[in-house]
């Protein structure tokens, strides 16, 4: 451990804040807490906000994976963890069973995640109704009404044009039937996990400073109308080409060379388990 | 003002306040789930060890608080009362010499301290709720609260699947009624933290209600 920073590398007082954030985020499910987004030795916008989450958090008994769209290997997962290794000592963990806290840049796991875990992620816009109002104090009043009309026309706009909505990842919902919320950028795929999960979900943004909770248990629905259903993305008859799962988030890959399109699961570690399995 | 500290403690500022955190956090997370943070406390000095173990790990020199205890209704011929008044007192000296938080009025506060489960009444109705735009600018009541359980409350809201019964005392089943007489707005509203001399900690936030 490099003993020239502070456990955790953030001084204590920041850490209260953070914490301070947190409680009252967790308190009100799917309100937006604004906290002082610290400096950190990484730039802003690749995972500060989930990054200062973690580290209010962690502590020498927690076990630490992080993963980058899906994957545990790739450059931002690997740093991340390197960075928290660094100033921590703590273990880190590719399994999802194994860790207690996962920092996650767009994906939720494929494993259901226990009551025991907490799963951090990391925000680059955390306020959904920003792509219909760019000023600050209006949509906080927008949320401090419930007005949320301008987001349901966006979608209605949508359907005009497209005959669907076609927003892929961020898709709107609504928690606890008060608070229109952005699922920071998950594909439409892993919306439905947030609803009634058995674990807790933080949202930290470090460039526009805000810190948002889903408890468990929580209702978050998916914005829908009545006549048009929530629909997710679709893999029906594609395979993973590694592990053969049907049922999970695939990557499209492409062989320039052949034009043959293959998939793959996006959860790296669970489809490593899926062939570990299958080999034993 | 200068706050002279001439006691000492073990209690680490960084990894038991991280630990007491922790608890903190999956009490607020899984309401009416009891959790202990005995272990943490007992570092800590004085008649009110749990408040101070809370305090150490959520207070600083940007928040504000304020104890109710019986202090104000000191009798003379009273030695109980005298003796709870030196205890607040001395928990009050504390948090600010440990903390650097500011002893500020209770409508100001953002942490409530409540010694005494007789003022709850009076702590839940100064407490303020936040606002509409800023819900978050709202105060957390902690109350220490050693009284026999036996009250059965049925409770949903996030963080308890479905709904939950539970056995609480008659202290925390008259603070969710005073609660619930302010008639707050969602998402104003306090959230509650009960806290017993043996540790044991659990959490009522403002979106859990009370199933009749």
């Amino acid at each position: 451990m490099n003993n020239n920073y502070n456990y955790a590398f953030l001084d204590e007082g920041s850490k209260r804040e953070i914490r301070r954030s947190v409680l009252k985020a967790v308190a009100i499910p799917g309100y937006q807490v604004p906290f002082g987004s610290r400096e950190l030795p990484i730039g802003r916008g690749w995972g500060t906000g989930g990054l200062q989450l973690t580290l209010s958090l962690i502590g020498p008994d927690d076990i630490l994976k992080v993963i980058d769209q899906g994957s545990d290997e790739s450059v931002n997962a690997v740093n991340i963890k390197k960075f928290v290794g660094l100033c921590t000592d703590i273990k880190t963990t590719k399994n999802t069973r194994e860790a207690t806290i996962i920092q996650t840049r767009h994906r939720i796991p494929e494993v259901p995640l226990r009551s025991n875990q907490i799963l951090i992620f990391q925000v680059p816009i955390p306020e959904p109704l920003r792509v219909v109002e760019p000023r600050e104090e209006i949509t906080k009043k927008m949320h401090a009404e419930k007005d949320y009309s301008p987001i349901w026309l966006q979608l209605y706009e949508s359907l005009v044009k497209y005959k669907k909505v076609t927003i892929p990842t961020e898709y709107p919902c609504m928690v606890e039937g008060r608070y229109v919320m952005n699922p920071s950028p998950i594909p439409k795929f892993d919306n439905p996990k947030l609803n009634k999960a058995d674990c807790l979900y933080l949202f930290g943004a470090g460039r526009e400073k805000k810190i948002y909770a889903i408890p468990p248990y929580t209702e978050v629905i998916s914005l829908a109308f009545d006549d048009v259903p929530f629909e997710r993305e679709s893999f029906a008859g594609k395979i993973c080409c590694l592990c053969g799962s049907k049922n999970t988030y695939l990557d499209e890959m492409f062989d320039a060379q052949t034009g043959e399109k293959f998939y793959q699961c996006s959860d790296t570690s669970y489809c490593q388990e899926v062939r570990q399995n299958v080999s034993k | 003002m200068t706050l002279q500290l001439t006691k000492k403690h073990s209690f680490d500022t960084v990894f038991d306040s991280q630990k007491v955190f922790r608890i903190i956090l999956e009490a607020v997370s899984n309401p009416a789930r009891v959790l202990n943070i005995a272990k943490a406390a007992n570092k800590l000095f004085g008649d009110f060890p749990e408040i101070l173990s809370l305090a150490m790990t959520l207070l600083d020199n940007e928040t504000g608080f304020y104890i109710y205890g019986n202090y104000k209704n000191v009798s003379v011929e009273s030695p109980v009362d005298t003796v709870l008044e030196t205890a607040v007192e001395q928990l009050e000296k504390d948090i600010a010499s440990l903390t650097l938080a500011r002893k500020v009025e209770a409508t100001a506060a953002d942490f409530i301290f409540v010694c005494d489960p007789s003022s709850t009444k009076e702590a839940i109705e100064q407490a303020k709720c936040g606002t509409l735009i800023d819900p978050h600018k709202s105060a957390t009541i902690v109350i220490q609260n050693d009284e026999e359980l036996k009250c059965n409350l049925t409770l949903s809201g996030p963080g308890i699947d479905g709904v939950i019964k539970v056995f609480v005392s008659q202290a925390v089943k008259d603070a969710l009624f005073y609660r619930d007489a302010q008639n707050y707005e969602y998402p104003e509203g306090i959230d509650l933290i009960f806290i017993s001399k043996t540790g044991d900690l659990f959490a009522i936030p403002r979106l859990i209600k009370v199933v009749q």
